[in-house]
């Protein structure tokens, strides 16, 4: 703690941090908490970080904040041993790097594998130190103590296995088969979403509960739609229809402009990227083009409308009957008296009438 | 046997307590009327989408005709089937019929949303021939003047035997040309309610969906036109006992009583047609619920006084005529109120109870109509007063209305 | 001339008999699609519930928004004066389809047979048309000139479409009239005839606008092409006589889930018209029985007052 309060990070930075994380893989405040206090005590999680067939836009989005102690701050909670692009070694001092701490931390290190994987031609597409990227994939998962694969194309090909799909690019669990692997796709991903899973295998040793395409389901289980801010506006009717028109400026939904938010299952509408309040495709008023669902990012052309999957009709859409019942106790008291008078007069009468017997008209 | 005698006016003060009582209920509603003219339909009533008529068309209209059909019937027996001596009845009878269905075309233009587009009527070239409701419309308004043209030989006769020597003979001139056109007036006073009755009951073939099958059926017209009928024939019975008790008329029991059980064959064909209605592929509708409770209520309402009429002890009693009379009055209103209203149902979802402001309205009505009837029958020759020994009429103070 | 209780009692049953087989007597041709009929075709499966269609719908019409009853503006929950479009849902546990309400416009509509007026009125065969009404197209429109706001139109249209200002002091019905409006003479049809605005907006097309043929086949298509994502059954096609806005349903759901009633092939009209025109022939028997009558009458009249002069009193 006395290392970030040096560099001018505060403890209440730190815990936002944390907190923050947790609550990105489900976990309650408290468990920030923990993680903060385990990342600040001792050994920070060792983190292996293998970079593929990719931009490198997943390690950018970690770092590209707007308040620069952040990201020192996320990299004080691990122990990066092996990052291509921002260690300070290169050549045979970064493989030196990679097999020390491989075997420093056997079991214990954390892989995250961020871009696909080519494996047309032997997987030539992409060499790293005279491997393949199988190779490497293979080799390194080996002794981990967990996997994650960060970003669409480490979930399952991203980019790079758009049609035609040259280089026969796949999604790291294609490789790596003998271990579950944690797929956190995005593109970029959510960094949240990372750091979450990061801590709490840190913290707890236990990794998030996995859906069926093995991401975590407290970010993955809800489509954007579901969660969107401007979901009131789809639900009254009110789109944009082109880029900067009257409704585009007013913030309308983007549906009709493509949005892929009722398809996409991901948890952007709710966490925005790092910590820039509305800065998310959605929020900017650009449509969101499903970057995680590896049938439509890349695939459906972005301004293409799609079937809204799952909609959850609010209780504020009308039932097919609605309720125009008016009937009230007092008038209906009023109007049975009324009518109960009546009978009665007639009643009485018609007694009246026929019990004397002095009225009574003898036929002639 | 009484031979019968000449009507004449009953005289006395006009606006007695009774009278006063009537025109300040009625007062009451001019202020709702008032209040739904200047605000819409909606704040005073509880018409919704779904039942958009409310009480006004079925109770005001409906019922209100029915019960002023005693003209048509009596009109039927005097005139068509030349029965004299039902003559007696024809002028308190057309006099109700004629108070009731102006009562009716005053609801109509109250219920109306733009009344004030009603002038149209008088354009046949936009008259839209299928529709039922035009034709009750236009048979009912021509209907009301033929009614009140009935009533003109009451009140040139009064006009008549004014001092003024003109007016003397303005009355008799005008009442002599009028006695020549009689047989063309009353053949139209016979034609047009058997229209119109029947189509009251026609305007509800359209609404098949939303009316139990129980109710609905091709037969609605039929039904209707005898309902009204034996309406009719109940409620003059129920008429001259009240103006026996109040005014001393002429009220002959072998009459009434013989009316009566022409009212018993037409009950007892309305209980007969719906029976075989139902027997004809409908009987599944029929179980332990509400809607075939009410059903059977029906039958027995019209059942009663039917067998009451043809028993003997009903015959000879005024009182258990009256009483009977009033369960055919009733058994109409309710077969009528029923389908219309209870047995409706537009869609899940809606219900209806007629708002304070609506019951002022149509409690109003009848008032006013009572009202009309005491002042009409007191200032011209309507009815037929039973003499006294003194030869002149006993007329009773205790004018108290129903 | 005297009747007898026996004879009257037959009269009445003749009577009685006439009319119930009036049903059997075809004085009201039974009225198919016209030629130019136009209509839309709303399939179930396609919507989302956006309701930029009835969103849309009170713009072109110039509709306020709904209030409930204490003045806060709200979704609305039904059609109503302000509203001539609306979405409904139904719910079957997790399931879910929605409904698009308005005019049906039937092919032989109700109101169309019980306004008095003849406001309510098929395009160009009304009794007051505007000079641009063209036959043919079907499409129901509203003439509030005539309208004497009997609202008899409410009670015999079995999809409770037509709605009433209740709260007006000078009410008007109100009801969806496919943006008759909207034509555009210049375009080609059937956008010469209208335009809905709930068509032209709507994102997935799942209410589509063309000639009611036109649609009907393609509503056929779209069964034999995919018929596990359909309830069989085209409503609008039969129903009622036919109506120009036909329904798709998804699997699973009844169109009565859907809200849309069992209606027989018969049109409320049409029976309506052959039960209630059968008796008057076409206005001779009113006319024959009047003048019958008023013979009878008059012969009756002058016998009575021959006897009365003569000196006896009849009677």
């Amino acid at each position: 703690m006395t290392e970030l309060e040096a560099r001018g990070v505060s403890r209440r930075d730190f815990l936002k941090v944390c907190t923050l994380a947790a609550g990105a893989v489900g976990l309650p405040a408290w468990a920030g908490e923990m993680m903060a206090d385990k990342a600040a005590s001792s050994a920070k999680p060792p983190v292996i970080w293998l970079h593929f067939q990719e931009c490198t836009g997943c390690s950018e989005s970690l770092l590209r904040a707007s308040a620069p102690d952040v990201a020192e701050l996320i990299l004080s909670l691990i122990s990066l041993d092996y990052h291509e692009t921002l260690m300070a070694a290169a050549g045979y001092q970064a493989e030196r790097s990679l097999a020390d701490s491989m075997e420093r931390n056997d079991g214990k290190y954390l892989v995250i594998i961020e871009g696909a994987i080519p494996t047309k031609d032997g997987g030539v597409y992409c060499r790293a130190a005279g491997r393949t990227a199988i190779e490497t994939a293979h080799k390194v998962t080996a002794r981990a103590g967990a996997v994650l694969a960060i970003g669409s194309c480490a979930s399952w090909g991203g980019i790079p296995s758009a049609d035609p799909n040259p280089t026969g690019a796949v999604g790291a669990s294609k490789i790596v088969t003998d271990r579950p692997i944690v797929n956190l796709p995005g593109c970029p991903a959510n960094p949240y979403n990372l750091l979450g899973t990061v801590l709490q295998y840190a913290t707890f040793g236990t990794l998030p509960a996995l859906d069926e395409l093995s991401r975590p389901k407290l970010a993955y289980a809800r489509v954007i739609h579901e969660d969107c801010p401007r979901r009131p506006h789809f639900d009254a009717g009110r789109f944009a229809h082109k880029y900067g028109d009257e409704g585009h400026r007013a913030g309308y939904c983007l549906y009709k402009l493509g949005c892929k938010g009722p398809v996409t299952h991901a948890n952007c509408s709710l966490n925005h990227f790092v910590d820039v309040p509305g800065a998310w495709p959605i929020g900017i008023g650009h449509p969101c083009v499903g970057c995680t669902e590896q049938k439509i990012a890349f695939r459906v052309p972005l301004h293409q409308t799609v079937d809204v999957d799952r909609p959850t009709a609010p209780s504020t859409y009308p039932p097919i009957h609605a309720d125009h019942r008016v009937v009230e106790p007092l008038p209906v008291g009023i109007g049975s008296a009324i009518v109960g008078a009546l009978a009665g007069a007639g009643y009485m009468a018609t007694k009246k009438l026929t019990g004397n017997p002095k009225k009574h008209d003898p036929e002639e | 046997m009484i031979g019968y005698g000449e009507p004449q006016a009953i005289g006395g003060k006009l606006l007695a307590r009774p009278m006063k009582t009537l025109l300040a209920i009625f007062a009451v509603s001019l202020g709702v009327m008032w209040y739904r003219f200047s605000a819409g339909l909606g704040p005073v009533s509880n018409m919704t989408d779904g039942f958009t008529w409310g009480i006004w068309e079925p109770v005001n209209v409906v019922v209100f005709t029915g019960i002023g059909a005693g003209a048509y019937g009596v009109g039927l027996l005097c005139y068509l089937l030349n029965k004299g001596r039902y003559h007696g009845l024809v002028r308190p009878a057309v006099l109700a019929g004629a108070i009731c269905y102006s009562l009716g075309a005053a609801s109509i233009v109250v219920a109306l949303g733009r009344y004030w587009n009603s002038y149209w009527l008088g354009v046949p070239t936009l008259w839209n021939l299928s529709s039922a409701l035009l034709e009750v419309a236009i048979c009912v308004l021509t209907y009301v003047m033929v009614l009140w043209v009935e009533m003109l030989p009451s009140f040139l006769a009064r006009i008549s035997a004014s001092p003024s020597a003109r007016w003397k003979t303005f009355g008799k001139k005008w009442g002599g040309r009028l006695q020549q056109a009689m047989p063309y007036i009353i053949a139209l006073a016979i034609l047009l309610p058997t229209m119109h009755q029947s189509s009251l009951g026609g305007l509800l073939l359209i609404a098949g969906p939303k009316i139990h099958p129980l109710w609905h059926t091709a037969l609605l017209p039929t039904l209707f036109l005898i309902s009204c009928l034996s309406m009719g024939f109940g409620a003059v019975v129920v008429l001259i006992t009240i103006l026996k008790l109040t005014w001393n008329v002429e009220h002959d029991q072998r009459l009434l009583a013989e009316m009566s059980r022409v009212n018993a064959y037409l009950l007892i064909a309305l209980v007969v047609l719906r029976i075989g209605d139902i027997t004809a592929g409908k009987l599944w509708y029929v179980g332990w619920d509400l809607i075939s409770l009410l059903f059977f209520v029906e039958l027995a309402l019209f059942l009663t006084p039917a067998l009451l009429f043809l028993s003997h002890r009903v015959k000879r009693s005024r009182g258990r005529l009256f009483g009977a009379s009033l369960l055919a009055v009733a058994a109409g209103a309710v077969y009528r109120v029923d389908a219309y209203l209870s047995v409706y149902r537009p869609a899940p979802g809606w219900n209806y109870w007629p708002s304070i402001g609506e019951m002022t309205v149509t409690v109003g009505m009848a008032a006013l109509g009572i009202a009309v009837f005491i002042l009409i029958s007191r200032m011209f020759p309507v009815l037929v007063v039973e003499e006294t020994a003194t030869g002149r009429p006993r007329a009773s103070e205790s004018a108290a209305s129903r | 001339m005297i009747i007898s209780r026996r004879s009257l009692l037959k009269g009445a049953a003749a009577t009685g008999t006439v009319t119930a087989l009036a049903r059997c007597s075809h004085a009201r041709e039974r009225s198919g699609a016209l030629p130019e009929a136009v209509g839309m075709l709303y399939d179930s499966t396609r919507c989302i519930g956006c309701r930029a269609c009835v969103t849309k719908c009170k713009e072109v019409n110039g509709l306020p928004f709904d209030r409930d009853a204490s003045g806060i503006y709200d979704t609305p929950t039904d059609l109503s004066s302000t509203t001539k479009n609306i979405i409904k849902v139904f719910r079957n546990g997790d399931n879910h389809a929605f409904v698009k309400q308005q005019c049906m416009h039937c092919v032989d509509p109700a109101c169309v047979s019980v306004c008095m007026m003849g406001a309510l009125h098929k395009e160009g065969s009304g009794k007051r048309n505007y000079p641009t009404e063209r036959k043919g197209t079907g499409i129901v429109l509203y003439d509030k000139g005539t309208c004497v706001g009997c609202r008899y139109c409410q009670i015999a249209c079995p999809f409770n479409v037509p709605k009433f200002q209740w709260q007006e002091a000078f009410p008007v019905i109100a009801k969806c009239e496919m943006c008759w409006h909207r034509r555009d003479p210049s375009q080609g049809e059937p956008f010469a005839i209208a335009n809905p605005a709930c068509c032209e907006v709507c994102p997935r097309e799942a209410v589509i606008f063309g000639m009611r043929a036109s649609l009907l086949a393609e509503a056929k298509r779209r069964i034999v092409a995919d018929p596990k994502r359909y309830n069989g059954r085209i409503y609008g096609e039969r129903e009622g006589g036919g109506t120009q806005v036909l329904y798709l349903a998804p699997a699973g759901v009844s169109f009565k889930d859907l809200g849309m009633p069992d209606l027989p092939a018969e049109s409320s009209a049409h029976f309506s018209e052959s039960v209630s025109h059968a008796p008057y022939l076409y206005g001779i028997t009113p006319v024959a029985l009047y003048a019958a009558m008023a013979f009878v009458l008059r012969r009756r009249k002058k016998r009575d007052d021959r006897l009365q002069r003569g000196g006896e009193t009849k009677r």
